[in-house]
């Protein structure tokens, strides 16, 4: 095993060569970069009242926008209550302030945690509709907020209110200059902080598998609807402390919080470049500094305005990182025309690695041992083994009258292949849906290792070391084969959630980042795709999408895995090999279930097979005696 | 109690057609025209401008409803084909459409000055009683108008094979466009369309507010509401929606106070997405699968 390890630690290095360039370089130039940011500050702060006022505002929009970008840009949720939440944070803080005298210190966390609880409110409100309504839903909740400043009188109705003054630095920092720029730039640092670990941290997948493969990202574990309810808690958060510098620029008044400014922060963002932590800090100083900087006609002015938006958005649809990271692929290419290919193979091409099923199985249980007991018990004599999985009188429709699944009966023995098969239309996959979670039973009772989940989602089967997956491939396309198959470790990395935020500082998280990507390599060898570990999944053949759905099923060491037609699009030597696997997998005890069409592999591999024609069971038993079976041979092989 | 009715169906009715302006847009393209109400606009501008030129009202009128259309069209070539020509499922439409937003209004205020200016009136002021009401023709042609051209979009899109392949380009456009409809050319329909009932709405409105180049702002995001309040499963459903939120307005306005009727329609409008997140006519597709989950269940079983 300690072999294993090693090699596996060698194959990572290798791996990392092609970056080791990019990695060398990181962190002194995030030093240098974050001496500049100071330098910055630091010239502001002692510059004219014009600059400081001018820099204060576009701090405070560029937190909004990089709060916004947490939600719009990770989790694809487009809010549009941002202003509104902006609102909250600076009337919080000067009535709070102005009429009950509190510590202006105390206020930013009062205000963070306060909007945050807005926030997280307000999600779990309009998260159950997502997209557009999601849009329309926090829209309106910031019409309602800037309207109810209008209208209060707490609030000073259309005249505003004026807000408190920020202390000055004690005598020893004087030497600092303007103490509130120095307030309004560190909380922006301490913003993309934030965001920077959380793109860095394990969670960042999976919050993408969210967003763009929401069953995949529940399949591993992930509870998706409280995940995104608990970054728009964040972002809110993000968007109180806003709300709190901004009081400090002299005065509020609703017309600063109206439904446009909610607009505009969503414009900083897409302008700048969506889900780059970066580009909304540049789109937010462009929008709020460019109608104070150019001197013409204001009307002349907001039509040059508005055609940047529309020329931007049409010549780089990212932004204006978009367009930078054109500028940079120009340049580089234009310097050294020969630059290595960014997805180098790590290992040589050709036949898969020598599979290792004890690497993984030991590193998964390592991974998981504090978060479950160890339920992988070896059964030699499948047959006689105990159920792994055991539905009783399932039934299922989508439409009434007309049932998909009609009371079947399905056990599965622990550590044996089970293979599904019926002629399309037989309710195959809705039976998987059934067994995974994805959809809820009418009627009977589903069991996992002898514990009943019928009622359970998939993040709970998952926890319960239950994988699945899916016919057509769900998996995040801007990410790499790696980074997919990491997903699925999920509920393997404890406390994932809390971490996230603050990952890079953390003494394990590079510990845990290894262990990811090792686990990963792991995995993506024993299903022999190593080699397009580091490619996007919008690059890699339909095949290897396949594998890479296997080995994110593998990854964490499940009890059970349910493979939806792992064949389909495979090339006849990718079958043998994935036949080949599933040995493997038995032989560590893995109990499998298996959807598949091609009869011959199906017979030939797995223990038990059970037959489905229009959601009944036609047959079920050891391979052998189902494929004598007459009506299986009548319904199903055509013969 | 009949005249706020009334009177809120009148301004409702104008909410309603920018409302199903937004929708058509959406129904066709999944995008939301932020320009919407700058069509409106540049409708009661036009009309303004050429009346002005000493035209006949009706032929100004005519004219801008005209540009509303024209102007809705260029929004769809300069600011929404080419965004999702790159990714259909972007949002960076919202960014280039509030750029033409932008546009449009201040190109206007540089045309025609911030100000408002006159407006041709088509119709005398005269009131008619209805019952204990009283409604200016004006106000009645509104509602007559919005309410025909509701009638006929749903006909259109339900009775001929023009509107039938709107529908599908607005299920899968991928499919339609493999079943050969021309997804381009719809979308194009669909601006124009957008742009002629943001016209008609603003012909219609222009003789009360007069033309200014701000308003835009005020009916687009009535017109927003209007559609939130109908959901985007049926452009019908933002008439609706728009009638609803005039008659709200008017409630708020006469039961509570001026001021109410800023915010009373939005608390009216969270309750409704609280309880129906996707419109108040999905409550009834919601109750019709509840209840036929429930039946098919016990068929099943039985």
């Amino acid at each position: 095993m300690r072999a294993d390890v090693l090699s596996a630690l060698r194959t990572g290095e290798a791996g990392a060569a092609g970056r080791r360039w990019a990695l060398r370089w990181r962190e002194p130039a995030l030093v240098a970069a974050l001496g500049v940011y100071l330098w910055f500050t630091y010239y502001v702060a002692h510059g004219t009242l014009y600059l400081q006022g001018l820099v204060l505002v576009a701090a405070v929009f560029a937190i909004l926008a990089v709060s916004l970008d947490l939600v719009a840009g990770m989790a694809g949720l487009y809010s549009l209550g941002h202003a509104g939440l902006f609102a909250l944070g600076a009337y919080g803080t000067t009535i709070l302030y102005n009429d009950h005298h509190w510590n202006l210190f105390a206020l930013l966390p009062a205000s963070m945690v306060g909007v945050g609880l807005v926030g997280l409110v307000l999600g779990s409100l309009s998260l159950r509709v997502s997209g557009l309504y999601f849009a329309i839903t926090t829209f309106i909740f910031t019409l309602v907020v800037t309207v109810l400043a209008s209208d209060l009188k707490i609030t000073g109705g259309y005249g505003g209110l004026i807000g408190p003054v920020f202390p000055g630095f004690p005598a020893g920092l004087h030497w600092l200059g303007q103490s509130l720029i120095w307030c309004g730039m560190l909380a922006l640092l301490v913003a993309i902080l934030i965001s920077l670990g959380l793109r860095r941290s394990p969670l960042y997948p999976v919050l993408l598998a969210i967003r763009d493969a929401e069953r995949f990202a529940a399949a591993a574990g992930a509870r998706t609807a409280l995940l995104k309810i608990g970054l728009f808690g964040v972002s809110a958060a993000m968007a109180g402390a806003a709300g709190w510098v901004f009081t400090f620029q002299g005065f509020i008044s609703p017309g600063q919080f109206d439904w446009t400014v909610s607009v505009n922060i969503l414009v900083m963002v897409i302008l700048g470049g969506l889900n780059t932590t970066i580009g909304p800090v540049l789109g937010a100083a462009f929008v709020s500094m460019f109608p104070a900087q150019v001197n013409m006609n204001p009307f002349w002015q907001e039509v040059l305005f508005g055609g940047l938006f529309v020329g931007v958005i049409i010549v780089y649809p990212g932004g204006f990182v978009g367009l930078l990271e054109n500028a940079g692929r120009w340049l580089v290419r234009s310097r050294s025309p020969a630059a290595p290919p960014a997805a180098a193979p790590s290992s040589p091409a050709g036949e898969p690695a020598p599979v290792r099923v004890a690497a993984l199985e030991s590193a998964a249980l390592e991974g998981a041992e504090r978060t479950r007991p160890p339920a992988v018990t070896p059964a030699r004599s499948a047959a006689a083994g105990p159920p792994a999985v055991e539905c009783r009188g399932v039934v299922f429709a989508y439409t009434r009258g007309v049932p998909v699944v009609n009371g079947v009966d399905l056990v599965v023995r622990k550590g044996s292949i089970h293979g599904l098969i019926g002629p399309n239309g037989s309710g195959k996959t809705t039976l998987v849906d059934l067994i995974a979670g994805r959809l809820k039973p009418l009627a009977g009772t589903i069991a996992v290792d002898g514990r009943q989940l019928e009622r359970g989602g998939p993040p709970a089967r998952a926890r319960n070391g239950f994988m699945r997956t899916f016919q057509a491939p769900v998996l995040v396309r801007e990410l790499s084969v790696g980074e997919n198959v990491g997903v699925g470790l999920y509920s393997r990395v404890p406390r994932i959630t809390p971490r996230a935020p603050v990952w890079p500082v953390l003494p394990g998280a590079r510990r845990d980042g290894r262990r990811i990507r090792e686990q990963a390599n792991d995995a993506l060898r024993l299903v022999g795709a190593e080699r397009w570990r580091s490619s996007r999944i919008a690059n890699v053949p339909h095949g290897i999408q396949q594998l890479t759905q296997l080995a994110a099923a593998c990854v964490a060491g499940p009890s059970t895995v349910i493979l939806d037609e792992p064949l389909a699009g495979l090339s006849p030597t990718e079958v043998e090999h994935v036949a080949e696997i599933l040995g493997e997998l038995k032989g560590t005890g893995m109990s499998v279930i298996l959807i598949e069409h091609q009869p011959r592999f199906v017979f030939a591999l797995c223990d038990e097979v059970t037959v489905l024609d229009a959601g009944e069971v036609v047959a079920t038993g050891p391979a052998a005696e189902v494929r004598a079976n007459a009506r299986v041979r009548e319904v199903y092989l055509g013969q | 109690m009949l005249q706020v009715v009334l009177s809120g169906l009148a301004i409702g009715a104008i909410y309603g057609l920018v409302g199903m302006g937004f929708a058509i847009a959406f129904y066709v393209t999944r995008v939301i025209n932020f320009a919407e109400g700058q069509l409106l606009m540049v409708g009661v501008m036009i009309a303004a401008a050429i009346a002005r030129g000493g035209a006949n009202p009706v032929l100004a009128v005519a004219g801008g409803i005209a540009a509303a259309g024209a102007a809705g069209v260029v929004t769809y070539l300069v600011a929404v084909k080419p965004v999702l020509a790159f990714d259909r499922f972007s949002f960076a439409w919202l960014v280039s459409t509030l750029g033409v937003a932008l546009i449009l209004q201040n190109v206007a205020a540089i045309i025609w000055g911030p100000t408002s200016r006159s407006f041709p009136t088509l119709l005398n002021g005269t009131g008619v009683h209805i019952g204990s009401a009283t409604l200016t023709v004006q106000e009645l042609l509104t509602i007559g108008v919005a309410v025909a051209m509701a009638a006929a979009f749903e006909l259109v899109r339900k009775r001929t094979l023009f509107g039938k392949a709107g529908m599908a380009v607005a299920y899968d456009p991928e499919m339609a466009s493999a079943l050969g409809v021309d997804t381009g050319t719809m979308a194009i329909v669909a601006f124009a369309g957008a742009g002629i009932f943001a016209g008609v709405a603003g012909v219609l409105i222009g003789p009360i507010t007069y033309s200014n180049p701000y308003l835009g702002n005020t009916y687009g995001i009535a017109g927003f509401v209007a559609l939130m309040i109908g959901g985007t499963e049926r452009p019908v459903g933002a008439m609706v929606g728009g009638l609803i939120l005039g008659i709200l307005e008017e409630a708020a306005k006469s039961l509570i106070n001026t001021q109410a009727s800023d915010w009373f329609p939005f608390v009216v409008v969270v309750a409704i997405l609280l309880l129906m997140p996707e419109g108040v006519f999905s409550i009834g597709g919601r109750i019709r699968s509840l209840a036929g989950l429930r039946r098919s269940a016990g068929e099943a079983v039985s």
